[in-house]
């Protein structure tokens, strides 16, 4: 055909300037396209930071001088941090753009960042992503995005994260974030149900069982948990040592055969089935209809620590003096008890930002000293994962009203709990759990009989991510 | 991939005597040339970039088929690849019996009756694609959709998770496409329709031809070229689709594959992977295959034969 003759000419001579000249353009055009696309899938809005007079307090951060202008992309649930960095800090202008920092948004990032990448400017100072595992592939190539933390956060500042957390901040031996929150999983207990039905609280994932089979009886339309979320693998496999993402030396070991991973399937399907654990996301219309509401109908809930009042109160809607949170639940008498995590937001420092100081001392300022009343109507979302805040928030919590009594040792003891065999990998995981798992369960089938399809689709995303995978 | 599209609004006229052909291009060239800037900018020469890009390496160097290959071989390449032509083939196959049904039924009818009902079948045209994705989104939950009984009842659907099944997402987005593309054909097809002579019609009333046998018999062959010309366009808009699977996969948290089709395989490929060769590899197989449908259509159909 004529167009594939002219196009094999044209590839012959690609080195004429004519033709050069052809693929920038196309480049810009291609570039273009693809940003409005991409603009279409996250919100993106701009705010510009306020210039009144009044001091400023700045943070602790190691040199450099703090003003001028940075650009910082967070989450909508972050944005409040943001505006308070802009009222504490007139000297600095702060263009806030808030984006989905969920899956999409890592997508969105992974975009954005390739595309200032060549582009050789536009890249933002500052990033909050809500997904743990970010930071891996932001500093990696050919992202090649984030600063490393120490020099720019001071080391005394930077000993107060627990070690796991910056563990997993850890890319290659050089710490590159710093998390907001620690995302541990506990067991959330509606106390006012548990006291009407005469039901004592479950320490382990036999008795949780047991109990769910009991309220399918009992009390049918009643949950104790639900299985829906596209994270709904790092509650239950996670916190049971599954090896799903286990890297040891080059080798990631992804093992979905495992007796830790099908005890757990074997434990959960029954419940699948009699309805107490539906295949729901706690973020779907349909679950806020059918479980949330002022007549709730959530009995018990494994999940994270910023379920808190994220989820029960803010999305699901239920109302006060019901809910709190117990120790995440021990499989047998196996000892030490572990957990799984659902987040760990990391915030990332730009290596190209040209105001690097001011953007560190947000950073800092945003994990450090933001902690707004924990009592009042809006707390630190998640447990903090500084350690001075999360003592301060933790007082806090425990006399929060919300509560049906104190959430906050378990909240502590399950943060120490978490399991470290489940490696941060540069692929996202979640949508593969959602989409071989989910929308099998969905469709009526068992947990156990989608393990091992889960199994090879993960390594097949580990491997198209290329790590060595051994199964 | 807009380059398909391109190629097929401006084909060249195949087997027209050569120096008649030479005369009528120069005189045709002023009423092409305002558009003649855009279509290389935005269609010939992001074609060539893709294709110097198929056949290169990330460092520049030749790769031959090296990049094909190894998206041929990539495990999301072969479900993309069948998902978008089982789309495109369900939506096709609605679009040629719905437009041309409705159409044909419009000009039957009394002018005012057909007017009011073509602006009808052309609103939801209105609604740019990924508006218009939005408003299905909210179509497909039954907790809040206007049409809940009938998926409750007719598909035995009750949740937005049942409804975007793996198994019916073809027919899902075909239904989309249709709802939001076939207005404007109809339209089309009706403004082919009126070119059709009335003597013509006349002579078959008298030869006795009632109302479905004019249809069928007399303007349904008048329009052929029309409707392979609304399949050579729709053919290559259909297997690039991208942003109906993509907002879905969003809205369902997942759900749904971020590689569904072809054209997210590439949008992935680039983005995530950061390998661009490998997306214009997977661009070069679209653009192939909506060639080979268009030159089928065009030889098949003698869309560019003239009766002169």
């Amino acid at each position: 055909m004529a167009l594939i003759s002219r196009a094999a000419h044209a590839r012959r001579r690609s080195r004429a300037p004519w033709a050069r000249a052809a693929s920038a353009v196309g480049v810009i055009a291609l570039a273009a396209t693809l940003a409005a696309c991409s603009n279409s899938g996250s919100s993106s809005s701009a705010a510009a930071g306020g210039s009144s007079a009044a001091a400023g307090g700045s943070s602790a951060a190691a040199g450099g001088k703090v003003g001028g202008s940075i650009t910082v992309w967070v989450d909508s649930v972050r944005l409040p941090v943001a505006q308070a960095y802009v009222k504490a800090h007139p000297n600095v202008h702060v263009k806030i753009v808030t984006f989905d920092g969920d899956g999409n948004g890592a997508t969105t990032m992974q975009t954005k960042i390739q595309l200032w990448n060549r582009t050789g400017n536009g890249w933002p100072d500052v990033i909050f992503s809500e997904q743990v595992n970010d930071p891996v592939w932001m500093a990696s190539k050919p992202f090649d995005f984030a600063a490393p933390v120490k020099g720019l956060i001071s080391d005394s500042l930077l000993s107060q994260w627990p070690a796991p957390s910056t563990a997993q901040c850890t890319v290659n031996g050089v710490q590159i974030c710093v998390q907001d929150n620690l995302a541990q999983v506990a067991l959330w207990v509606n106390k006012k149900l548990m006291d009407k039905f005469g039901y004592t609280v479950p320490t382990t994932w036999q008795q949780w069982a047991a109990l769910g089979q009991k309220v399918a009886t009992e009390h049918p339309g009643y949950i104790v948990g639900n299985i829906g979320d596209s994270f709904s693998h790092w509650i239950y496999l996670w916190g049971n040592q599954c090896p799903l993402e286990q890297l040891k030396g080059s080798q990631l070991l992804i093992n979905a055969a495992d007796t830790h991973c099908t005890e757990m399937a074997s434990l959960l399907d029954p419940l699948i089935k009699n309805g107490t654990l539906p295949p729901l996301s706690v973020f779907s219309p349909d679950f806020a209809k059918k479980y949330g509401g002022a007549d709730d109908k959530v009995l018990m809930m494994p999940g994270p620590s910023w379920y808190a009042t994220s989820l029960f109160k803010d999305t699901l809607h239920m109302p006060a003096g019901e809910i709190t949170a117990t120790n995440p639940l021990q499989w047998n008498s196996d000892t030490p008890i572990t957990t799984g995590q659902v987040g760990g937001g990391p915030w990332i420092i730009s290596k190209h930002s040209a105001n690097i100081a001011t953007a560190a001392d947000f950073v800092t300022w945003a994990t450090t000293v933001y902690n707004p009343d924990p009592t009042g109507a809006s707390p630190r979302p998640g447990y903090p994962a500084y350690g001075p805040v999360a003592a301060q928030w933790l007082t806090g919590m425990a006399k929060n009203p919300y509560f049906a009594a104190d959430p906050t040792p378990a909240l502590k003891a399950a943060a120490a709990d978490i399991w470290t065999g489940w490696s941060i990998v540069t692929y996202p995981d979640q949508p593969v759990w959602s989409n071989t798992v989910v929308t099998g369960l969905v469709a009526g089938k068992s947990l156990t009989s989608l393990l091992p399809a889960f199994g090879s689709a993960l390594a097949q995303a580990a491997q198209a991510a290329n790590y060595q995978v051994t199964q | 991939m807009t380059s398909a599209r391109a190629e097929a609004t401006h084909p060249r006229g195949l087997r027209a005597p050569l120096a008649r052909g030479r005369r009528r291009g120069a005189r045709g060239l002023p009423f092409i040339l305002p558009y003649l800037p855009f279509l290389i900018v935005f269609g010939i020469a992001p074609m060539i970039y893709a294709l110097d890009l198929a056949f290169t390496g990330a460092n520049g160097g030749w790769a031959g088929f090296h990049n094909f290959a190894r998206t041929f071989t990539d495990y999301r390449f072969r479900p993309a690849f069948q998902h978008i032509l089982l789309y495109t083939g369900v939506w096709l196959g609605t679009l040629v019996v719905f437009v041309v049904g409705l159409a044909l039924l419009l000009h039957g009818r009394a002018n005012r009756v057909s007017s009011g009902f073509r602006f009808l079948f052309y609103m939801p045209g209105a609604l740019a694609g990924a508006a218009s994705v939005l408003v299905w989104l909210f179509m497909l939950d039954p907790a809040v959709s206007p049409g809940s009984f009938l998926l409750r009842h007719l598909f035995n659907v009750t949740l937005f998770v049942q409804a975007i099944a793996p198994g019916n997402l073809p027919f899902v987005f075909a239904m989309i496409a249709f709802w939001t593309g076939a207005g404007g054909w109809i339209v089309v097809m009706y403004g082919a329709l009126n070119t059709i002579s009335r003597d013509l019609e006349e002579a078959a009333r008298i030869d006795g031809a009632g109302p479905l046998t004019i249809a069928l018999r007399l303007k349904l062959p008048l329009i052929r070229k029309w409707i392979a010309y609304m399949v050579i366009l729709s053919f290559a808009t259909g297997t690039q689709l991208f942003i109906e699977p993509q907002l879905v996969n969003e809205a369902s948290l997942g759900l749904v594959p971020d590689t569904w089709s072809s054209n997210q395989l590439a949008y992935q490929l680039a983005f995530r992977y950061a390998d661009f060769n490998s997306a214009a590899a997977i661009a070069v197989d679209l653009l192939l295959i909506g060639l080979v449908a268009a030159v089928l259509i065009v030889t098949r159909t003698g869309l560019f034969r003239r009766e002169d």
